[in-house]
C-alpha cells in the first residue's frame, strides 16, 4: 500500500467495499495507534506515529464521517464549537461562539444562521458544518468519507463547490466515494485500492494547470474522462465490464399490483402522497426516480404497511385488496429492501443467520420449534446463491462490509419467497462489483416471473435497469416513461414539475 | 469479542467461588446440608423472577412491578385458601389468571399508547403494593402447614425422596446429554466449528458430576426441593422459548433493532404484550413461591425482589438495552445473589448492611455490563 498526498490537491480513494479504504483512514486518524501495523506515515515530510486521534488531529489532520457527529438539539454555532467552547471567566462566552460562527459561515459562503437549529437544516447543510467544524481545528489535511451519500444532487453540488475553494486555500482533501461522476468533476488524482492493496495512481483532466487553477472542468477532458472511468472501473474490480447496466427484460405477465388513485397522509397530518396510479406486471422492472423527499420510498413504505394512513383509493396485490401491518404484506408475497439498511435492514449484532430467516422464521417451525435444519438449509443456500462475502451463517452481520450488508437484507426479503419485490435504493454506498451482482439479481427476479419495484436516486441506474420509469415530484407522479422515451433531460422535467415535458 | 465472552464466563465463576469461600470460612453452617437446602429453595424464587425479567429486557424494556406483584399474587391465593378456606390448586390458579391480566393490561399499555415501561411498571409497583395491603388489610395472612392436603404450603416444604431425586438427576442428565450431543452433531453437518471431542468429554462429565453431587446434598437434608423442579420447568420453557420459537427470535431482533423488526414483519406490539403475559405467569408462580417460604402474606413480602431479578439478569450477561442475553447466565446471577443474601443472612448481618451490600452488587454489576458490552 502506498498513498501520497500533496498541498492542495482533491486525491480520491476508490475501491470496492472490503478494498481497505476504511481501514486506511482509521490508520490516518489514529483510530489504529502505530505499531498496529506496518510500514510508515509522514506529514510534511516527517515520520508521524499516532497513538491516538488526538495525536493525529494535533498533525492537522481532520476526518469527517459518513455518520455525522452532530447534536440535532443544538444550534449550528453551539455545534460548530461543540468541545472548544471559549470560555471567559469560567464561563462559556456565547458572544464569541456565534461571532466566530459567523464569520466562518461567511467566509465559506454559507448563509446559514448561527442561531438556526441544526435538526431543521436538510442533510447537505449538516455536511457542510460538519467539514467547517473539521477546519476551525486548522486542519491542512481533510479526509471525507462517503460525503455525499445522504446528499440530493444540488447539495452536493455545493459541497463540491466548497472542496474546490478549500483546494485554493492550499488544504489537501482525501476524497472518498462510490460516485464516480462526483470523483472525476472534482479529484485531481485517483488511487484505486484493491484488496488491502493500492493499485494504481491515476491522474485526472485537472491536473492540467489551467484546470486546476480555476477550478472548473473544461468540456474538451469529457472524453478523456470516459476513458479514464472505464481504467478505474477496471482497477476497482480487476476485470473488464462491459455493460454497467445488463438489463435482460422478458415478456411481461399479468399485473400483481395495481395502485389506483392513491392518497395517503404523513405521520405530520399532512397529505404526502396523492393521486398515485401505475400497474406492476409480472417478469417487469419499474423504476421510480425523482429528487429527495418526492414520496418515493414513502410509498413503498406505506404499501407495506409501515408508513402513513390511506386516505383514498385502492392497491391491489394479485387482485385482492391490500392493507395492514407488514407482516401481512409479507405473508401476501410482498417483500420490501428499505434504503436505510443499518436502521430498518438489519440486527447488526446478530449472525447473518439470524438476519437471513428473521421474516421467514415463522414458517420454518415444526410443532411450534424452529426446525434448525431447515432453518439452515434455507439461509445457507440464500447465502452462497447471492454470494455472501462473510466466514459463514454465524459470522456477526455488522462486521461485513456495506455490500454484503446489503445482501444479508436482499437475501432476507428473498427468503420470504415474495411475488413483488421494492428495491429501495438497493445500491447506495456499495461498490462497482456488488452493484453488477444486484443489477444480475434484479435479471433473475424478473426472468423468474417476479416483479420489482426500483427506486433510485441515479438516473443512470433508473434508465439502465428499469423497463418503465415514474418520476416523482412532490408527493405525485410527475410523468411516467417506458425505456425508449426516457431521456436524462426528460425524467429530471419531470421531477422538477415539468409536466409539459414529460410527455 | 470471544476474549470477552470467556472472561465474563470466568468472571461469574470467580465472584461465585469468592463468595462461598468467604462464607463458608465465616460461618462453617454455609456448606452444611440444612443451609444448602434453603439456598436452593432462595435460589429457585429469585432465579425463577429473573427468567421471567429477561423475557422483558431482551427486547429493551424493564418491570420494577414484579416484586410488588410477588406480594398481591401470593396474598390473594393466601386470603383464598386460608380465610375463605377454597382449595389451594383452584385459588391459585385464580390469582395466577389475575396475575397475568394485570400483566397483560401493563404490556398493552406499554405498546399502544407507546409509554415508557419503566414509567408504567413504577405506576405498577405502587398500585400493586397497596392493592397487596387491601387485600391483606395489613394484616399477616399465615400460610399454615397444611400437611399432606395443601398444595401451597407443600410449595417450599415438600421434598422429593431420596430414590426420586436419583431418577430425577439421571432424567435432567440424559436429557442434556442427548440435547448436547444433538447440537453438536448438527454443527457439524453444518461445517460450524465444534468442541474437540475431549473437551466436549470433559463437558458432560462435569454436567454429570454436578448433577451427582446436586443430588448427594440435597438428599442429605430431605431431598430435592420442590421448588428447585419448579425453577427447572420454568428455565426449561423459558430457554426454549428464547432460543428455539420464532417468539424468542423476534425478542432480540426487537431488542437488537425495533425499527428493522416492524419492517421484518414481525408484530412487535403482540410480542411484547405477550412477553409481558408470560411474566405475568412467572410473577404468580413466584409469588406463591415466596409466600409459603416466608410463612405468611405480610406487607413485606416482595420487597426489592424486583431488583434482586433485574440485578440477576445484569449480572448474567443480560444486557439493559436489549438483544443479548441467555437464561443460562440468568441461573447464575441468581445464583450470585442468593448466595449472597443467604450468607449475609447466616452471619446475621444487620438489615441495613444488606440492603448496602445488594445496592453495591447492583451497580457493580450494572458497570460491568457497560465496562463489557464496550465494542
Amino acid at each position: 500500500m502506498a498513498f501520497d498526498l500533496r498541498p492542495g490537491e482533491i486525491h480520491a480513494l476508490c475501491g470496492e467495499n472490503g478494498a481497505g479504504k476504511s481501514t486506511l483512514i482509521k490508520l490516518l486518524s489514529g483510530i489504529h495507534p502505530a505499531g498496529t501495523y506496518e510500514g510508515e506515515l509522514r506529514v510534511d515530510g516527517k515520520g508521524a506515529r499516532f497513538a491516538s486521534v488526538a495525536d493525529a488531529e494535533a498533525a492537522g489532520i481532520a476526518v469527517i464521517y459518513q455518520e455525522l457527529a452532530l447534536v440535532p438539539e443544538m444550534t449550528v454555532a453551539e455545534n460548530l464549537f461543540l468541545g472548544a467552547e471559549p470560555t471567559f471567566g469560567g464561563l462559556i462566552d456565547w458572544s464569541r461562539v456565534y461571532r466566530d460562527s459567523r464569520v466562518l459561515l461567511e467566509r465559506f459562503g454559507l448563509r446559514l444562521d448561527p442561531y438556526a437549529r441544526t435538526a431543521s437544516l436538510g442533510m447537505g447543510h449538516r455536511q457542510l458544518i460538519e467539514i467547517l467544524k473539521a477546519l476551525r481545528k486548522e486542519s491542512s489535511i481533510l479526509i471525507l468519507d462517503e460525503p455525499t451519500a445522504a446528499l440530493s444532487e444540488t447539495e452536493t453540488a455545493t459541497l463540491l463547490d466548497i472542496l474546490r475553494d478549500l483546494r485554493r486555500r492550499g488544504i489537501a482533501c482525501v476524497y472518498i466515494s462510490h460516485r464516480l461522476d462526483e470523483v472525476f468533476a472534482v479529484a485531481d488524482r485517483i488511487t484505486v485500492l484493491r484488496d488491502g492493496s493500492s493499485v494504481a495512481t491515476l491522474e485526472t483532466a485537472h491536473t492540467d494547470k489551467g484546470a486546476a487553477l480555476s477550478g472548473e472542468r473544461s468540456t474538451a477532458c469529457a472524453s478523456k474522462d470516459g476513458a479514464l472511468m472505464g481504467a478505474v472501473i477496471r482497477h476497482m474490480v480487476g476485470r473488464e465490464i462491459k455493460d454497467l447496466f445488463p438489463r435482460r427484460a422478458p415478456a411481461p405477465g399479468p399485473v400483481l399490483l395495481s395502485v389506483r388513485g392513491l392518497a395517503v397522509r404523513g405521520p405530520q397530518g399532512d397529505t404526502a402522497l396523492d393521486d398515485i396510479s401505475f400497474d406492476v406486471h409480472a417478469g417487469e422492472v419499474v423504476g421510480l426516480g425523482g429528487l429527495m423527499g418526492s414520496g418515493r420510498s414513502e410509498l413503498l413504505m406505506h404499501l407495506f404497511g409501515a408508513w402513513g394512513t390511506r386516505l383514498r383509493g385502492g392497491v391491489e396485490l394479485g387482485g385482492t385488496p391490500l392493507s395492514g401491518s407488514p407482516g401481512d404484506a409479507l405473508r401476501r408475497g410482498l417483500a420490501l429492501v428499505t434504503e436505510d439498511r443499518k436502521r430498518y435492514g438489519l440486527v447488526l449484532e446478530q449472525s447473518v443467520g439470524f438476519n437471513l430467516s428473521l421474516s421467514s422464521i415463522a414458517g420454518l417451525t415444526r410443532r411450534g420449534l424452529i426446525d434448525g435444519p431447515r432453518e439452515h438449509r434455507a439461509s445457507q443456500e440464500i447465502f452462497e446463491s447471492l454470494r455472501v462475502k462473510a466466514p459463514g451463517l454465524e459470522a456477526r452481520v455488522g462486521s461485513l462490509s456495506g455490500g454484503n450488508q446489503q445482501k444479508v437484507v436482499l437475501g432476507k426479503a428473498l427468503l420470504t419467497g415474495p411475488k413483488v419485490i421494492f428495491l429501495d435504493e438497493p445500491t447506495r454506498g456499495i461498490d462497482v462489483g456488488a452493484k453488477l451482482e444486484v443489477y444480475e439479481l434484479i435479471n433473475r427476479l424478473s426472468e423468474a416471473g417476479k416483479a420489482v419495484v426500483l427506486v433510485s436516486s441515479e438516473l443512470p441506474e433508473l434508465m439502465g435497469m428499469s423497463d418503465r420509469i415514474l418520476m416523482f415530484h412532490e408527493g405525485s407522479v410527475g410523468g411516467s416513461f417506458t425505456r425508449a422515451e426516457a431521456t436524462q433531460e426528460r425524467l429530471m422535467a419531470a421531477a422538477m414539475g415539468h409536466a409539459a415535458a414529460a410527455g | 469479542m470471544d476474549k470477552k465472552v470467556v472472561l465474563r464466563d470466568f468472571s461469574l465463576l470467580i465472584a461465585l467461588l469468592l463468595i462461598g469461600g468467604f462464607f463458608s470460612i465465616m460461618s462453617p453452617q454455609f456448606l452444611g446440608a440444612r443451609n444448602l437446602a434453603m439456598l436452593m429453595i432462595e435460589l429457585s424464587i429469585t432465579a425463577t423472577l429473573a427468567l421471567g425479567m429477561i423475557l422483558v429486557i431482551l427486547p429493551g424494556h424493564i418491570d420494577l412491578s414484579v416484586g410488588s406483584g410477588v406480594g398481591l399474587v401470593g396474598g390473594i391465593a393466601s386470603v383464598l385458601v386460608f380465610q375463605q378456606h377454597w382449595p389451594s390448586p383452584l385459588a391459585m390458579a385464580l390469582a395466577a389468571a389475575f396475575g397475568i391480566l394485570l400483566w397483560l393490561l401493563m404490556g398493552w399499555v406499554i405498546v399502544r399508547e407507546r409509554m415508557p415501561a419503566f414509567i408504567i411498571t413504577l405506576g405498577g409497583l405502587l398500585i400493586f403494593k397497596g392493592a397487596f395491603w387491601l387485600v391483606i388489610r395489613n394484616a399477616t395472612v399465615p400460610v399454615a402447614p397444611g400437611g399432606t392436603s395443601n398444595l401451597y404450603s407443600l410449595l417450599t416444604t415438600y421434598y422429593l425422596p431420596s430414590w426420586g431425586g436419583a431418577l430425577l438427576g439421571l432424567a435432567v442428565f440424559a436429557g442434556l446429554a442427548a440435547a448436547k450431543l444433538r447440537t453438536v452433531a448438527r454443527r457439524k453437518e453444518y461445517g460450524f466449528p465444534v468442541e474437540e471431542p475431549e473437551l466436549l468429554f470433559l463437558k458432560l462429565f462435569l454436567t454429570g458430576q454436578g448433577i451427582l453431587l446436586f443430588v448427594v446434598v440435597m438428599n442429605q437434608f430431605r431431598g430435592i426441593p420442590l421448588t428447585a423442579m419448579v425453577l427447572g420447568l420454568v428455565l426449561l420453557v423459558v430457554t426454549v422459548l428464547t432460543e428455539h420459537t420464532p417468539f424468542g427470535r423476534y425478542l432480540y431482533a426487537i431488542g437488537g433493532n425495533e425499527e428493522a423488526a416492524v419492517i421484518s414483519g414481525i408484530p412487535v406490539n403482540r410480542v411484547i404484550i405477550g412477553a409481558y403475559g408470560i411474566l405475568g405467569a412467572i410473577v404468580a408462580v413466584t409469588g406463591f413461591m415466596q409466600t409459603a417460604y416466608s410463612g405468611a402474606s405480610t406487607t413485606t413480602v416482595g420487597d426489592l425482589m424486583e431488583l434482586d431479578a433485574i440485578a440477576a439478569c445484569v449480572i448474567g450477561g443480560v444486557s439493559l438495552k436489549g438483544g443479548r442475553g441467555t437464561t443460562l447466565g440468568v441461573i447464575f446471577g441468581a445464583l450470585i445473589m442468593a448466595a449472597l443474601l443467604n450468607g449475609m443472612t447466616l452471619l446475621a448481618v444487620s438489615p441495613e448492611y444488606k440492603l448496602i451490600a445488594r445496592g453495591a452488587v447492583l451497580a457493580l454489576a450494572v458497570w460491568m455490563d457497560v465496562r463489557l458490552s464496550r465494542d
